[in-house]
């Protein structure tokens, strides 16, 4: 995936300066910096979501993202969850629950689900297509230390059978390192990647 | 139970005021409506004329829903559309249901497709207005997970536009209901020779209230049979999912 950003502006006020990032296959990146430096902006750029900027990602591959936010389609059930964004089968769907520990919830409601629940199924949609690029943009923000943890054990060994690469947004240094992410740091106004 | 007490109060009153009036022509008791319900029951006229009447509220409601839903999606979606066709909406909301039917009548003709359009034109806004408002409250993060997993246009409304615009979608049916049925009566009264509507009519100008008490009654009755019967369950359907537990 190559990343070459000159520049992205909101109403006039630039956001991010020139940033250029390019992933091979298999390559992990956290990018790190304190809350409103553009770290979602930035995301949701290379994600596709936000066209209006100066610059190009291309060689996107299949790239899939975890929200902040569960974002569940809450009238249908864990396993329609997977099978209607993703388009996989149910039985891979059902494989893909077993793996993050949520086997026998597949006709469960997401709020019939706790968040940590709602979250691992996040995870587990994710990984359904098969991807080759994963953005996470603060998956375990509201989570508490333990669970936090169990999530990064659990993603890391998904992103390791999956070979995905992964350009993982955070404000904590260590939920990098335990995804074994190479630290990169956006600073400055507008910012880029020191 | 307070409601049945409450119908039965209501019942009792009427009659009460049937007896001071003793006007049998003009102000008939419920016995004597009950039995020209019965009469008309019996000789096919009450089944026939609201069988023809139910048919055009349903051809008018499905019309009028799915022009309606369409419009209030594109507007609720496209700001810049809505800009354009809002003064469009705020007139025709506003426009009499009367008027609408005369001129429909007038430009194509006393026919069936007259009266179903001045039903449908006279419906639509208000379906859009409604639609429109859950259009604008869709949830931004959907639509992002939606973008991200390339979700195909079909599969983005059903499962994920849809079951969002559900409540605003049965609200407007359940007023749309109510609306067209007393529109198709007027249209009805205006321009055809069938069905609730024109029985009222015709009864009107014998001064037959009691017909026209009966026809009225009969006509309520099958709409909350349809309320319980079929947009109820439904709506029970539809919003499954909010239930807790197993």
């Amino acid at each position: 995936m190559d990343i070459d950003i000159r520049g992205k502006s909101f109403a006039g006020r630039p956001v991010l300066g020139p940033i250029r990032l390019t992933l091979v296959q298999g390559q992990r990146v956290a990018i790190l910096g304190p809350s409103g430096i553009g770290k979602t902006t930035f995301l949701r750029i290379v994600a596709g979501l936000d066209g209006d900027f100066d610059g190009t990602v291309s060689d996107t591959g299949r790239t899939t993202m975890v929200f902040q936010e569960p974002t569940l389609l809450p009238w249908r059930t864990a396993l329609e969850n997977i099978t209607l964004p993703t388009g996989v089968s149910p039985d891979a769907a059902q494989a893909l629950l077993a793996e993050v520990g949520l086997a026998g919830k597949d006709r469960l409601y997401p709020r019939q689900l706790s968040l940590g629940q709602q979250r691992r199924l996040a995870l587990a949609r994710a990984f359904a297509p098969d991807p080759t690029v994963l953005l996470m943009d603060e998956p375990f923000a509201s989570l508490d230390a333990q669970t936090a943890g169990r999530m990064l054990d659990l993603t890391a060994a998904l992103l390791d059978r999956a070979g995905a690469s992964l350009i993982f947004v955070t404000h904590d240094p260590t939920e990098a390192a335990h995804l074994k992410a190479q630290p990169l740091t956006l600073r400055g106004s507008p910012a880029t990647l020191g | 139970m307070p409601a049945v007490l409450s119908l039965a109060a209501f019942l009792a009153l009427w009659a009460v005021v049937a007896v001071v009036v003793a006007e049998p022509i003009t102000m008939p008791g419920p016995l004597r409506v009950g039995a020209v319900l019965v009469d008309e029951l019996a000789s096919g006229r009450l089944l026939t004329n609201t069988g023809i009447t139910l048919l055009r509220v349903i051809a008018a409601f499905i019309v009028a829903m799915g022009i309606g839903v369409a419009l209030g999606l594109v507007l609720g979606r496209s700001s810049r559309t809505d800009h354009w066709v809002n003064p469009w909406l705020v007139i025709l909301v506003n426009m009499p249901a009367l008027v609408v039917t005369v001129l429909c009548y007038i430009w194509i003709g006393l026919n069936e497709v007259a009266a179903i359009a001045a039903v449908v034109i006279n419906k639509v806004p208000l379906v859009t207005v409604m639609v429109r408002e859950g259009a604008r409250a869709l949830r931004p993060d959907l639509d992002d997970m939606a973008r991200i997993f390339r979700m195909t246009p079909s599969a983005r409304l059903r499962h994920v536009v849809l079951p969002q615009m559900a409540p605003y979608i049965a609200g407007a049916a359940r007023a749309g209901l109510s609306l067209i049925w007393k529109i198709v009566l007027v249209v009805e009264f205006l321009g055809r020779s069938s069905g609730v509507g024109f029985q009222i009519h015709l009864n009107f100008s014998m001064f037959r209230v009691a017909h026209i008490l009966a026809y009225a009654f009969a006509f309520i009755l099958v709409m909350l049979l349809i309320e319980y019967l079929v947009l109820r369950p439904l709506e029970r359907h539809a919003s499954r999912w909010r239930q807790d537990g197993h």
